[in-house]
């Protein structure tokens, strides 16, 4: 496989959130998925003006096609609700799955993950934490090349991929030894990646106490003016409650 | 003078081994390149990791001896004390990336030093422009050619400012370009005063290694006993290729790919990285697909591929449940020829991923060979970080089976591998074939030998 083949969430670099501070933007996740409370019409009007930041920051295509990878949940809870409950009750619940689902996309859609554990450590997170959690974020594209490497060269000697999803007591003895054939060794290629990263994070001198970041994270006007219209927001939905 | 790193009878016990490995001793002063080599599993990564401090403090077992870095003694001085002294590179640059972007893999050193942002910035911008990344700032340093990435990890590294590297077989996983491009940039650093001690088995030609200190490793290669003779002989392919060509994503990988190749020859496909080696090996495999035409003559049978690392397709407790894992049909004759001819028989109870790469590579190969209806082999860079001893076991293994009247294709950097054991080469370049000869060609000096290093 070619090495740029490698597939990362990916940063919408002409996004206006660019240039917002990582923290604001997880204090807006963090609002939009405390709003998934609120009534279906004080829902509705947050959720109206969430998709109209989301489409004002250019990163409504990878909201959409997140939420679009879940339209078969989606599509099963509205109907499940719906014959259950009702169709209020239906809207209202796929509404809050659908606000949940796409509230960190606009992290993850216009953050790296280095802006992360920068945005993580300087909220309080321990750097040991952040740098775990940044890299295994960044890792993500990584483990499915990696996967799929694995995947083909069981194939070339002869094993199949791993059975089709079914009750576990239906799995035979050679499914097993399948899924065996492919989860050994990525749990190995994993373990070895896990362990090559603490070396070469240790031999650039990690977890220095002397440690300054290089980059900056300071709340200019545009975190103002978006924490403001968030407060906003949110405000007039929880009092028209 | 007070030597910048200096091992005083250093050695190290891992837990559940038997023998310790070392006792070694070195002495390094500023500017100074120090070649140690030796066998493999004699000890270079493990001493190297004793230099660069990380034994003892990232491995568990039993250090003695004294290895002081800078006037630290690596046991009582933290390890990010002693990174700021000595850098180490290691042979895989890809397992060394930690960051999303080429700047921000530099910068992550820098932050860790302490210094100021000012400095950061004129640090960043010097390795940079001296390794070759301006322009690459943003790029994803995975989508970046293995001899980037290694310059990118050298790069982060000197940024430090270290007076100490250490390469672990840094050199061994690039192409001949890469690796011209690298020690370019590692001569510059020696003349900067930089003193590099290189755990290589063999040093790329240049100036850059004259007045190299040398240092040998005791150890034992492995004796080399006569190779059995494979019991099966296969019905040679006879395999034409016409106008193939591969498109990955918008990328055209291989173009008008026109080559007849027979049963009983090793063929070695050249070519430096992205020039299309894999691809070409995947698409003999029918892993890939492609268009144009491939034909087998007879119908015979097909190719199995050999992957680059065989810790994807290891996972039983043992090494004989691994060969005879889905080729329980094989009799008791053909599975000892098979351990005989890879140089398994020590092994056959033992746990495979505890064994050496060299022989996790001929374990995967003997894996593949017992596929029914094989008829040829496509090794994937089969000699990439092996020492000599074993990249002449695995040229003996292929001769073996091209006798019995096997394919064999193997895709290689290594012209000089090629140049020993292959009857033909194919160069590629840009996906295409830019030669396609007598392997006797690449013995000649003046030849295809430097053609092929000119393109690689």
């Amino acid at each position: 496989m070619p090495r740029g083949d490698v597939r990362r969430l990916a940063v919408v670099e002409g996004s206006f959130l660019r240039r917002v501070d990582p923290r604001t933007k997880i204090a807006l996740s963090l609002a939009m998925s405390a709003a998934v409370t609120l009534p279906l019409p004080s829902l509705a009007l947050v959720a109206a003006c969430f998709a109209g930041l989301l489409v004002a920051a250019g990163v409504a295509r990878p909201a959409a096609a997140q939420l679009w990878r879940g339209r078969l949940w989606f599509a099963v809870l509205f109907l499940l609700d719906w014959c259950v409950v009702g169709i209020a009750f239906a809207v209202l619940i796929t509404l809050r799955l659908a606000l949940l689902t796409s509230s960190f996309m606009l992290i993850f859609a216009s953050t790296t993950p280095d802006e992360l554990r920068l945005a993580g450590e300087r909220l309080g997170v321990p750097p040991r934490l952040a740098f775990a959690f940044a890299t295994a974020f960044g890792s993500l594209g990584l483990m499915e090349r990696e996967w799929r490497g694995i995947l083909e060269a069981q194939q070339a000697r002869g094993i199949g991929s791993a059975p089709a999803m079914q009750r576990w007591w239906q799995l035979r003895r050679a499914d097993l030894a399948r899924v065996t054939a492919l989860v050994v060794p990525a749990i190995v290629l994993a373990t070895q990646r896990a362990w090559s990263i603490g070396e070469a994070a240790a031999a650039r001198g990690f977890e220095s106490p002397e440690r300054r970041s290089y980059r900056v994270l300071r709340l200019r006007a545009v975190d103002h003016a978006l924490l403001a219209a968030t407060a906003l927001v949110l405000g007039v939905s929880f009092l028209l409650r | 003078m007070t030597p910048l790193l200096e091992a005083a009878q250093a050695a190290f016990h891992y837990p559940g081994r038997e023998r310790a490995v070392g006792p070694f001793s070195l002495s390094v002063n500023a500017g100074e390149l120090h070649h140690v080599r030796g066998p493999s599993g004699c000890g270079k990564s493990t001493f190297a990791r004793m230099l660069a401090g990380l034994i003892p403090h990232l491995y568990h077992g039993r250090f003695s001896g004294a290895v002081h870095v800078g006037g630290l003694r690596t046991v009582d001085a933290p390890l990010w004390q002693l990174s700021a002294r000595v850098g180490l590179v290691g042979q895989n640059p890809a397992a060394q990336l930690l960051a999303t972007t080429v700047r921000d893999e530099v910068v992550f050193g820098l932050e860790n030093l302490g210094v100021s942002r000012a400095e950061m910035k004129t640090r960043l911008d010097a390795a940079l422009d001296g390794f070759g990344l301006r322009g690459m700032e943003d790029r994803d340093p995975h989508s970046l050619s293995g001899g980037e990435q290694q310059n990118l990890v050298l790069a982060a590294i000197a940024a430090r400012r270290p007076q100490v590297i250490v390469l672990d077989e840094a050199f061994s996983m690039l192409d001949a370009g890469a690796v011209t491009d690298v020690a370019d940039h590692l001569q510059r650093l020696r003349y900067e005063g930089t003193a590099l001690l290189a755990f290589e088995h063999r040093l790329p030609s240049g100036n850059w290694r004259r007045g190299a200190r040398q240092h040998v490793l005791a150890g034992e290669p492995p004796a080399e006993e006569p190779l059995p003779e494979w019991p099966q002989r296969v019905v040679p392919l006879h395999l034409h290729l016409q106008g193939l060509g591969v498109t990955l994503g918008r990328r055209r990988v291989l173009e008008d790919i026109h080559l007849s190749l027979t049963g009983g020859q090793v063929i070695a496909v050249l070519g430096g990285n992205g020039a299309g080696k894999t691809t070409l090996l995947r698409a003999l495999a029918g892993l890939q697909p492609f268009d144009g035409d491939m034909r087998d003559d007879r119908d015979s049978g097909r190719l199995g591929l050999c992957f680059q690392n065989p810790d994807q397709q290891i996972f039983n407790p043992t090494v004989r449940q691994e060969i005879l894992f889905g080729n329980g049909g094989i009799d008791e004759h053909l599975y000892r020829c098979t351990l005989e001819l890879f140089g398994l028989r020590a092994y056959e109870y033992r746990p495979p991923l505890l064994l050496s790469e060299g022989e996790k590579k001929r374990l995967a190969l003997a894996i593949l060979l017992l596929r029914p209806e094989l008829r040829g082999l496509c090794l994937d860079e089969p000699t990439l970080g092996q020492d000599p001893q074993h990249r002449r076991m695995i040229g003996r293994v292929v001769r073996q089976l091209a006798s019995a009247g096997y394919l064999c294709v193997v895709a290689t950097h290594d012209v000089d591998w090629a140049a020993e054991w292959c009857d033909e080469f194919v160069l590629l370049h840009d996906g295409r074939i830019a030669a396609h000869q007598n392997a006797r060609a690449l013995r000649q000096p003046e030849g295809e030998e430097r053609r092929c290093h000119a393109v690689m």
